[in-house]
């Protein structure tokens, strides 16, 4: 049984968010793979024991309140310990981070899981995201909506070279990181659904080549991603 | 006097613009008063018993039914086409110079302008939830602008919802409504400190180490029952329109009305705005249903599957209905199974996506004609998006 855990949905789970992990869970599904959707809420212990890790985005205070959470039961570390693989959006991203910031120009300690800062930017960036994918699955599409930018503090993979829209930074056209274990991005929409090619990369890291969906099963998110590419080349 | 002249020409203006078939002319009538008499709201408001109502959802039902309660025994102006910005609310005010009372409906980030400009005599506050967040600010920004503008002011305020309790708590005068709703989507943390809020009872009650907590109500409706005597009565079909219909009574009462003159006013209301206003597109009978945000598209699900078998769901993702579809991932379709569903708007594939994870069976058509055809001489539900409804409205 693929265990994806879903972790504080409450808190990470202002822009449709839990859209992802309903995505992954079905294309194992249709793939014949046992699988289970923990929703792991703030009120209960956070098990460390699942497949995949998913964080999505939130406002300031619901961010905050995430990064204490997950630093007291360290279940992230414990998780990616135990071969864990997590995707990350948005506030997601923000927090693996070594910092971020919030209202009243406080600067919040993140987790330190990836060597990025995020810092408060002039403009929020609001809009279609477009990327050249770095890991040969063609072009990634999500909506962005984000008031901090991000950058790099190590060497580090980006997820996509931006064709349009702002990405982790306006001055470094690139969006999201990926390492290992973890895909991190600015992309909603959600990612994993209007990205199918990326829902299946990032399965198939843990679980090895998967069986292709059929045409017909898989037609209407590879038309749901030409549609988004398209309005985003608008 | 000059005032005069101007609510003269604007009127003109509105009535060309009407004319000439470009809409209904209020927010034209309002942009020229507002240009020539920047303080006509101010002063048109002054000789006035002002109600002004804010929130998420509900906005123009709830405007409406006070405005029906209220006209039994007052003359009232009221913004009825739902324009509720600047512009609006100059419009509506300038149409009935003379009105006893004033009803209007105002945008949320509009709500302090209001305030100040019309010195209100009640504020009623319905609720705060996640909405077009590519275009519209968080909730938290909202309930704390809110807060800012209420100091002095008498509110009807929910207390199911944390963020009007904590813009609400900042008034000098509070009439406190439970409409006995659970939970809230966008609050797990305190709208006041930002830590976790405790939520408890099953989404019944909530409180905060930091103080913060749910306040007793003096007003409670229990199904259509308000205050464990009084059975509210609504013709629009809908949990929210009953607990709207409620709001109406109590503002009602406020202002001196009988109560039962007041029910039968707001129980002859059936349609608010092309709300389940009927549609006949070929052979089929549309019922044309309004949802905009994750918290409208439950409340529309839910009232809707009490309604015909036939369901078309048509989605855009413009300006007004926000551009980012996310949202839909936030709303569950499963209540659609076991009913036609045909699917159509700019952002049918978006749709189609959403409703092949949740295993509900549909079909993609190009419009509502096509639809039409394929339900044939049935009733059925249209949901509609803002700028998609306002174009079936409009047929």
């Amino acid at each position: 049984m693929i265990k994806i855990v879903n972790l504080l949905p409450e808190l990470l789970g202002t822009y449709g968010d839990q859209g992802n992990v309903a995505t992954l869970s079905w294309r194992l599904t249709q793939r014949g793979i046992d699988n289970q959707i923990i929703h792991a809420s703030a009120q209960e212990s956070l098990p460390d024991d699942g497949d995949f890790y998913f964080l999505g985005g939130g406002e300031d205070d619901a961010q905050i309140a995430s990064v204490e959470l997950l630093r007291r039961d360290n279940v992230l570390e414990r998780a990616l310990a135990n071969g864990a693989h997590l995707f990350a959006v948005c506030a997601g991203f923000q927090l693996l981070g070594n910092s971020f910031p919030a209202s009243g120009e406080r600067t919040i300690e993140g987790l330190g899981i990836l060597p990025v800062i995020t810092e408060s930017a002039a403009k929020r960036s609001v809009g279609e995201l477009l990327s050249e994918s770095t890991i040969g699955i063609g072009q990634l599409t999500g909506f962005e909506n984000h008031a901090g930018q991000t950058r790099f503090v190590e060497k580090l993979q980006p997820l996509g070279i931006v064709n349009k829209g702002i990405g982790n930074h306006e001055k470094e056209e690139c969006d999201g990181a990926i390492t290992d274990q973890i895909i991190a991005t600015y992309m909603h929409g959600p990612a994993l659904v209007r990205n199918p090619r990326l829902a299946d990369f990032f399965l198939s890291r843990k679980l090895g080549p998967l069986s292709e969906l059929s045409e017909s099963v898989d037609a209407v998110f590879t038309e749901l991603h030409a549609s988004c590419v398209a309005r985003a080349l608008r | 006097m000059y005032l005069k002249i101007v609510l003269l020409k604007a009127r003109a203006i509105g009535a060309l613009s009407r004319l000439l078939g470009q809409g209904s002319g209020v927010v034209i009538a309002g942009r020229f008063i507002l240009k020539f008499s920047p303080n006509s709201v101010r002063k048109l408001a002054a000789n006035k018993r002002v109600v002004l109502i804010s929130g998420t959802n509900g906005k123009s039902t709830t405007a409406r039914l006070i405005a029906e309660a209220l006209k039994t025994k007052y003359t009232v102006a009221h913004n009825h086409t739902g324009a509720n910005l600047f512009a609006g609310i100059a419009a509506a005010l300038g149409a009935n110079p003379k009105a006893e009372v004033a009803v209007l409906e105002v945008d949320e980030l509009v709500l302090p302008w209001a305030i100040k400009e019309t010195r209100p005599e009640l504020v009623v506050l319905l609720n705060l939830g996640r909405d077009q967040l590519d275009r519209l600010s968080e909730v938290r920004i909202v309930t704390n602008r809110w807060r800012a503008a209420l100091g002095g002011q008498r509110v009807l305020a929910s207390t199911d919802d944390p963020f009007v309790v904590h813009a609400a708590n900042a008034a000098a005068e509070q009439i406190w409504f439970s409409a006995s709703e659970k939970g809230h989507i966008d609050a797990a943390t305190c709208p006041e400190c930002g830590k976790l809020l405790n939520w408890e009872d099953g989404g019944a009650n909530y409180w905060c180490h930091c103080g913060f907590n749910k306040p007793d109500a003096n007003w409670t409706l229990r199904g259509e029952i308000l205050n464990h005597k009084f059975k509210v009565s609504s013709a629009i079909p809908g949990n929210a329109a009953l607990q709207n219909a409620a709001r109406a009574l109590i503002v009602a009462d406020q202002f001196g009305i009988d109560l039962d003159a007041a029910n039968k006013a707001i129980g002859a209301v059936h349609a608010v705005d092309g709300r389940f206003a009927n549609l006949k597109i070929g052979e089929t009978n549309f019922r044309l249903l309004l949802s905009k945000n994750p918290a409208s598209w439950r409340e529309t699900l839910a009232t809707s599957s009490l309604g015909p078998k036939d369901v078309l769901l048509v989605v855009n993702a413009n300006t007004q209905d926000g551009k980012d579809t996310s949202w839909l991932w936030d709303v569950d379709f499963r209540v659609l199974k076991g009913r036609r569903v045909l699917i159509s708007g700019d952002r049918k594939v978006d749709v189609a996506a959403r409703l092949t994870v949740d295993g509900v069976e549909h079909q993609v058509v190009d419009n509502e004609i096509e639809a039409s055809r394929i339900f044939g001489e049935v009733d059925a539900d249209i949901i509609a998006s803002y700028t998609a409804f306002h174009r079936l409205a409009n047929k």
